[in-house]
């Protein structure tokens, strides 16, 4: 149980042992001027599960999670994708893998409308004289389906400002956009933060149906007891560190919040 | 103490220590003219004039916001002065100049404090303004010195005269300066530009009046802007419409030489002084070398944009150093 | 209906409409003739190209002080070149040292990590200055044959009595605005100017937009001299000075907010024609220049706030 490469063998339902991960990351360490957001850490994410990234504030899971959407750059350590080393990540890059992240507050223009914040960075065109020009009937009409089918308030014009959304519609939305668009890895920073206890169990289902369906999703949260019900592994960072990293089924989430609390003292780590 | 956080604490040496350097070479280029008792009389005295009005403006860069309208207010200043002085003696006069300076300022004040607007449009605005109220002033009017306003003492110590051969104008740049200094530096009031400047909300959460403070340092630089104009107005003896013009680039690029940052918090009063006057010997420089004036323009763009560079990185480089 | 209502040039076509039937109503003969909207228009196309190219600057957030100096050192260097080039060669490459210019600009920004307000404040100081220095303070007019030119004539004659140089303006107008509301750029600059971690966090090559911004900010400053000078060869060294201040009045005035993000090109052109045309009307009553001057400031002044106070009104609510 504390031995990583035991860990490596047993890992979640619906991936065979011994896959190859999705993404890798190896000794990564980032400051802030003088502030440690992260000190060596390696994580191994497979497709197929869902991962608990676990930790206090100022833990460093943002950072991580921003280093892997390819928004910011390790001083030092390496990003392996698919067993490829990536020299430099930026987001467009990360987006055409198909890591899409939803973070709790980037990701949306309130200057512009529901439709153009869908298809941003990846917008519909129909040539004309080798120009391109936005599409704007398609790209209206697929995104007022999305908007439908995730069940956003049917008053909703997506031509209007997405500004005009609650925060709970803006999070919905945000998860909508990542799901809806062909990815391979989803990762959530607190997607529950603002919503009605039924949007949440929602979005915790949509998390289960997305990893079942294949895809890695990195789930990022405070509530320990919360992703212990629907996660395959947990990641817990501290400092700036990883401290642990084990299956859902090793430990209880009592136990993993001890470790959070203490700060490192559990499972050994490498 | 390490010689690095040394600088860092006291950016000033660094500028001293650069203006010095340019001194020598300015020295050594014009074989001597440059330090000319006369050429250094008037630079000395453009240096003082320009100094008071970066002063101001450093004030403001301090805290955030950047005040362009300082060169309408000069202009303002300086034919308020003029044109009360014969009328109704330099000692009001003055007292009027400087209540155009509190006047202009506070309307900056109001717009970018109270209502909240963008320091950049709201000032842009006010020198359209008052640069359109001070050629309508000279429309028509002369401003100039007659020979009993130029008698009066108060002229005579605003600039009209000279102090072992200086203008009165370096005495007032220097008293100036200590005073601000001391204001910045010394009081609570001081810290609070500076933290306003640093983080505005957070100095707002710990109950720094930030309306107040930003409205009161937009009159501060007025008062200072319209200050020099009437110390140059009282030297020259002479206005017209187009005094001040440009002047406000100027006083930015001293602020921004001596070390103050754009984005606010961080503030050198000596360093803007030493910038005012780098900038004026500059010009001189290129005056003597025979240049025509119009190469000072050229080296004002490529100065200001350079000493931007060098404080940036210079920045980051002892920040690196040090963590 | 109600998104028509929340567009940001609303305010200046009320202004526009109320302003032109005051003129019409107060002024009708001088108002109402043919030498008047020459010339308001010829102003308008001058201003109004200056301005369109500031609006893509400030739509995300930044601002280019060094337009009027660009707008003469552009000119002064086509004319120069018209002494030995043909003039549509001496047009594009005039407009290629414009493009230059922007591109300073832009990357001096990025990798500086400057404010723009400084880097082009030093560009004004800076292409000011060259132009004084390489033409000793005096310029001379372009060659006699230049003027008579296919290409001048083009930019400077008319096409039934309305200035090319207008036409010139509504052209790039139109395809300024269809580049910025119907094309992927234009959705990429927006969302860069409202948000730009979240247009970055998209994967909106941002670097590379604030470029084409500055770029197109400088080829738009130059494009407006040239087409000035093809009209009007007079010019002196000052050409273009304090037209940087008034292109962010047209700018503001016409609706843009200065948060980014928000602007369009219509606004910009009609802010550019409100300025001209208060000018014009001030001239013909025989009032001082500096009226005007005062007015730019006051109406900004006015405008800026209205904007804001509407705009918190709406996003509060």
């Amino acid at each position: 149980m504390d031995n990583r490469s035991e860990l490596d063998g047993k890992v979640s339902d619906g991936v065979t042992a011994g896959s190859a991960p999705l993404i890798s990351v190896r000794n990564i360490c980032l400051s802030y001027g003088n502030f440690r957001a992260l000190t060596d850490v390696s994580v191994d994410f497979f497709p197929g599960e869902l991962v608990g990234l676990v930790g206090d504030n100022g833990a460093g899971k943002t950072t991580l999670i921003r280093i892997l959407s390819g928004i910011i750059a390790p001083d030092s350590g390496e990003v392996y994708f698919d067993g490829q080393r990536i020299t430099r990540f930026y987001p467009k890059l990360a987006i055409a893998l198909g890591v899409e992240s939803i973070q709790q507050t980037i990701g949306l223009c309130d200057n512009l409308s529901v439709t153009r914040n869908y298809f941003l960075g990846r917008e519909l065109v129909r040539r004309i004289f080798g120009l391109r020009f936005l599409a704007k009937k398609e790209m209206r009409d697929i995104c007022a389906k999305v908007v439908r089918d995730f069940g956003l308030r049917e008053g909703i014009d997506v031509e209007d400002e997405i500004s005009l959304l609650s925060g709970g519609e803006k999070q919905t939305f945000k998860i909508a956009r990542a799901v809806s668009f062909r990815n391979r890895v989803i990762i959530m920073d607190e997607p529950t933060n603002h919503l009605s206890v039924r949007e949440r169990g929602r979005v915790n289902e949509l998390a289960v149906q997305l990893k079942q369906q294949g895809l890695l999703v990195i789930y990022i949260t405070h509530d320990i007891f919360q992703i212990h019900r629907i996660a395959d592994r947990i990641v817990i960072l501290e400092n700036g560190r990883k401290v642990a990293d084990v299956l859902r089924d090793a430990m209880s989430a009592e136990e993993l919040e001890e470790i959070i609390r203490h700060g490192g003292v559990g499972p050994r780590v490498p | 103490m390490n010689p690095l956080s040394f600088v860092r604490r006291h950016p000033e040496t660094a500028t001293i220590a650069l203006v010095a350097l340019i001194s020598c070479l300015f020295v050594a280029l014009t074989r001597g003219q440059w330090l000319s008792v006369g050429n250094l009389q008037s630079l000395l005295r453009l240096a003082a004039v320009l100094a008071i009005m970066s002063f101001g403006e450093a004030i403001v860069i301090a805290t955030g916001e950047i005040d362009i309208s300082v060169g309408s207010t000069f202009g303002i200043g300086a034919l308020t002065f003029l044109g009360l002085a014969p009328v109704a003696g330099s000692g009001l006069a003055v007292i009027a100049a400087l209540v155009s300076g509190i006047l202009i300022g506070s309307i900056n004040g109001i717009f970018v404090a109270l209502i909240g607007l963008p320091s950049l449009i709201v000032t842009l605005g006010t020198l359209f303004l008052f640069q359109g109220i001070a050629y309508a002033m000279t429309y028509g009017f002369s401003f100039a010195a007659t020979d009993a306003v130029r008698q009066q003492l108060v002229y005579q110590a605003i600039g009209g005269s000279t102090l072992a051969g200086l203008n009165p104008a370096i005495l007032w740049a220097i008293g100036i300066l200590v005073g601000l200094q001391l204001l910045i530096f010394e009081t609570s009031l001081g810290n609070r530009i500076l933290a306003v400047g640093g983080d505005a909300i957070s100095s707002y959460s710990r109950g720094v009046n930030v309306r107040k403070l930003k409205f009161g340092v937009f009159v501060l630089s007025g008062v200072l802007a319209a200050f020099s104009g009437g110390l140059e107005a009282a030297y020259i003896g002479y206005a017209d419409g187009s005094f001040g013009a440009l002047m406000e680039l100027s006083a930015i690029a001293a602020a921004v030489l001596g070390g103050c940052h754009l984005s606010g918090g961080r503030i050198s009063l000596v360093g803007t002084l030493m910038g005012a006057f780098l900038l004026c010997g500059i010009q001189s420089f290129l005056i003597i070398l025979g240049f025509q004036p119009q190469w000072y323009i050229l080296a004002l763009g490529v100065i200001v944009v350079l000493a931007s560079l060098v404080d940036r990185s210079l920045g980051r480089l002892i920040m690196k150093k040090l963590g | 209906m109600h998104r028509f209502f929340r567009r940001t040039d609303i305010g200046i076509l009320i202004g526009c409409i109320f302003i032109f039937i005051l003129f019409s109503l107060w002024n009708h003969d001088q108002w109402f003739n043919w030498y008047t909207f020459t010339s308001i228009s010829r102003y308008t196309a001058i201003l109004g190209l200056l301005a369109i190219g500031q609006t893509f600057v400030i739509l995300i957030r930044e601002i280019d002080l060094s337009v009027g100096s660009v707008y003469g050192a552009i000119g002064i260097a086509f004319i120069s070149l018209e002494h030995q080039l043909s003039v549509p060669l001496s047009a594009f490459l005039a407009l290629l040292f414009a493009l230059t210019i922007g591109l300073i600009n832009a990357v001096i920004v990025i990798h500086g990590r400057l404010s723009s307000m400084i880097v082009t404040l030093g560009g004004l100081f800076f292409y000011r200055g060259l132009v004084y220095v390489s033409t000793h303070g005096g310029v001379s007019g372009p060659p006699r044959e230049a003027r008579l030119d296919w290409f001048n004539q083009l930019l400077g004659g008319h096409w039934f009595r309305v200035e090319n140089g207008f036409l010139l303006l509504l052209l790039v107008a139109l395809l300024s605005g269809v580049l910025l509301y119907h094309m992927p750029f234009g959705n990429h600059l927006l969302a860069l100017g409202g948000n730009s971690a979240s247009a970055e966090s998209q994967g909106v090559p941002v670097n590379r937009v604030r470029i084409w911004a500055f770029m197109i900010c400088s080829l738009f400053a130059g494009l407006s001299a040239i087409a000035t000078l093809a009209n009007d060869p007079q010019t002196s060294v000052s050409l273009g000075t304090g037209l940087e201040l008034e292109s962010i009045a047209a700018v503001v005035v016409g609706g843009t907010l200065l948060t980014g993000g928000r602007g369009t090109i219509l606004g910009t052109v009609l802010g550019a024609f409100f300025f001209t045309a208060v000018r014009s009307e001030m001239i013909a009553f025989g009032a001082p220049p500096s009226w005007y001057t005062s007015f730019v400031g006051i109406a900004l002044l006015l405008v800026v706030t209205l904007n804001t106070v509407l705009s918190k009104r709406l996003t509060a609510g």
